[in-house]
């Protein structure tokens, strides 16, 4: 049985060190369900306290809980994240050698996960970072400019006027200015993707972000570098485009072993310590930045950029009891994803917050739950309760 | 001169620019250094500033400058609020108050909140956007840390509608250690002089082991000018120049809140992920009224509104809301 066909409601747990809550995860309703799976997770969540973005051992508490998990569920399929690496090179200055030692740590500890579970790697850099040579400001404008989650490289335009485009046009940071049609055509959407699409897709030239509606006030020191390949390493098989990486794993777990999809946030080729090769990131002109739509292509084997685009209204939708309110701006859980579809039990762990339950699907998922860096605990969600 | 903007009022020159650093004399005159340099524009739902008893539901632009009047050791916004203004320039945005209010108009938002530093270290430029913003409807709101002077108080309360004001404690040894103030004494006479005016609710960032003990005198304080006044009792994670401090114990706190919940009806305990502390209860009959879900440091939003015309939906009785909240 497929998560398609699956009814169950899926719990969440919150830990804020020493007090935990539990909730419907798609209403926010407070839950009083009780069974061994919510005791297993709150076990783990009052075990594994996050130590914040910047504390030096986020991505220890990433195979720390993971280990837990896989101890306590005997998953055939893993789905991890560590982004420390990548919160410590976005906010502080960082010369070669200090780079060097993080991501020799960074190593160290999905080896360290490798050899303690016994896990076969299927492991992807997910796009390196550049300094940050300039921002292109979008707050003058007579439209509406918007760069969401973190994008550096994309913005959405709504409503502009002429004078707006004739200026982007001649701003020589900007790369490109995509109507919606043309957007649309590049992913082969129909009509009804359209629909949160913004008028215009600005691309900004590498190592330039927009500053526009949205944005954090925080300066990034480093932002992420969408370049066409990012690098890939699973003795399982070889993928060359991102949408090929599902079917990696899915060979994995077809022939019985058991399998970790580990994601590397802020990871380029320069990076990986592994023997990679490189993987497509992009179609065409567009290059996945680190964001969910990536790794909703990595996870379903499908482009998935429609769903949240780039650049869209994103307080639109935000209105008066909208489901799923822990879970960013995700509206219903995607399908598709490989935790949903695999019929064996799956755990994900990630300190990138709010998505990894939602991109991996996995029975049993815990993550942090910092909002802007501020160390809010952790978040336990429990898709499955019937695979036990 | 002295600048007569806060009770710290400093003596003002030409290249002299005060605590804040925000204000330079020219003459007989306080001017603004930076004037209509704001530090970010965003979208928002009003329950996350926190407003919780202010049009709920209601969509709302936000914005602030750039320094700060106060030197807390905890800040949260140090990166904007303890930096030198001079020094952030070049990272602000450039709007005149009249493309603000545009701005707030066609991103479908009802008021402008002031909530990322101090609005006293930037009156000027906000009597100019509460100017251009009344023309358009828009209404004004904001935090304050409430350390205006007098007449300060009334420049605030003729720009801004709605207030939350930060009470961070009673003590005069932790406003000095902590907060870097000499006395609480301004800021409790700004909480009574606005909440004559205007719709006020108040904040307390809760410093487990500094400021915990007092949290029965806070709510004793307020009861005794408005028991309805909504009191957001925050468990703050520390951050600056407290880092490394413990987490605050959110059990420990709820129980200190025991003795305040028989004064004040309207209290809320969150900043943490899953509070079940932030829904508005009939003080009559203890009905839900409004029910919240909240994410912590500023995540808070509606879940349902249950009190049309701000009548209890089981008793009639009335909750205090300005405005109308989202049905």
């Amino acid at each position: 049985m497929n998560q398609t066909e699956h009814k169950q409601t899926s719990l969440a747990i919150v830990d804020a060190r020493d007090w935990q809550n539990q909730f419907d995860l798609r209403t926010g309703d407070k839950s009083e369900v009780r069974s061994p799976l919510v005791e297993l997770m709150k076990e783990v969540l009052g075990k594994h306290h996050y130590p914040g973005d910047s504390g030096p051992d986020c991505n220890r508490w990433v195979t720390d809980t993971a280990l837990d998990l896989i101890a306590g569920y005997q998953p055939q399929f893993a789905f991890l994240t560590y982004a420390g690496q990548y919160f410590a090179s976005r906010m502080g200055p960082m010369n070669v050698p200090e780079r060097q030692v993080m991501m020799t740590e960074l190593f160290l500890e999905v080896e360290r996960f490798i050899g303690e579970s016994g896990f076969t790697p299927v492991i992807v850099g997910r796009g390196g970072v550049t300094p940050l040579e300039g921002v292109i400001d979008l707050s003058d404008l007579d439209g509406i400019g918007i760069s969401t989650h973190w994008s550096a490289r994309y913005a959405g335009l709504h409503e502009p006027s002429e004078a707006d485009l004739k200026r982007l046009e001649a701003d020589p940071n900007v790369e490109r200015i995509v109507t919606r049609k043309e957007f649309l055509d590049l992913f082969v959407g129909a009509s009804q993707d359209s629909l949160l699409l913004p008028e215009y897709l600005l691309v900004a030239n590498r190592g330039y972000a927009f500053k526009a509606l949205g944005c954090t006030a925080r300066k990034p020191v480093m932002i992420p570098d969408a370049t066409p390949h990012i690098p890939f390493f699973s003795s399982l098989g070889s993928a060359d485009e991102i949408t090929s990486i599902r079917s990696v794993v899915d060979r994995g777990l077809q022939l019985g072993r058991r399998v970790a999809l580990i994601m590397l946030e802020g990871v380029g080729a320069d990076d990986f310590h592994w023997p990679g090769t490189p993987c497509g990131n992009s179609r065409e002109w567009f290059c996945f930045e680190p964001g969910d739509a990536q790794l909703l292509a990595i996870t379903t084997g499908q482009h998935r950029i429609f769903e949240y685009p780039p650049g869209h209204l994103f307080y639109a939708g935000d209105s008066e009891k909208r489901d799923y309110p822990l879970s960013g701006y995700f509206k219903e859980i995607p399908a598709g994803t490989i935790g949903a579809e695999f019929s064996g039990r799956s755990i994900a762990v990630g300190n990138k917050s709010m998505s990894t339950h939602m991109v991996s699907g996995a029975d049993l998922c815990v993550e942090c739950f910092a909002r802007n860096h501020y160390n809010q605990g952790t978040l336990g969600v429990i898709h499955r309760q019937d695979k036990v | 001169m002295r600048c007569n903007y806060c009770e710290w009022r400093c003596e003002l020159g030409a290249e002299t620019y005060g605590k804040c650093r925000m204000y330079y004399a020219d003459g007989s005159t306080v001017k603004e250094r930076f004037p209509d340099m704001w530090s970010t524009y965003e979208v928002s739902r009003i329950e996350s500033i926190p407003f919780y008893h202010v049009y709920p539901g209601s969509r709302c632009l936000t914005t602030g400058t750039s320094s700060c009047n106060f030197d807390c050791k905890y800040c949260s916004n140090a990166f904007i609020a303890k930096q030198d203004p001079a020094e952030m320039q070049h990272k602000m945005y450039r709007f005149t108050a009249q493309k603000l209010v545009d701005m707030a108009v066609r991103l479908g938002c009802t008021s402008i909140v002031f909530n990322v530093n101090e609005p006293t270290v930037s009156l000027p430029s906000l009597q100019e956007l509460a100017r251009e913003a009344a023309i358009a409807g828009i209404r004004m709101g904001c935090l304050t840390n409430g350390y205006s002077t007098p007449d300060a108080t009334e420049l605030l309360a003729s720009i801004f509608s709605f207030f939350n004001i930060s009470l961070k404690g009673l003590a005069n040894e932790y406003n000095r250690t902590c907060i870097g103030i000499p006395s609480v004494e301004p800021i409790l006479r700004t909480i009574r002089r606005l909440a004559e005016r205007h719709h006020i609710e108040v904040t307390t960032p809760v410093v487990q082991g500094a400021n915990d003990n007092e949290l029965d005198e806070i709510a004793r304080f307020i009861a005794d000018i408005d028991p309805e006044i909504p009191w957001h009792v925050l468990r703050l994670l520390p951050e600056d120049e407290m880092k490394d401090a413990v987490y605050p114990n959110i059990e420990q706190i709820n129980s200190a809140l025991i003795g305040a919940r028989t004064r004040l009806p309207y209290i809320y305990f969150h900043n943490f992920v899953g509070s079940e502390w932030v829904n508005t209860l009939c003080p009559e009959c203890s009905a839900p009224a409004i029910e919240r879900f909240s994410l912590g440091c500023g995540g808070d939003r509606l879940q349902r509104f249950l009190c049309a015309n701000g009548k209890c939906p089981v008793c009639s009785h009335n909750i205090r809301i300005l405005g109308e909240g989202t049905v």
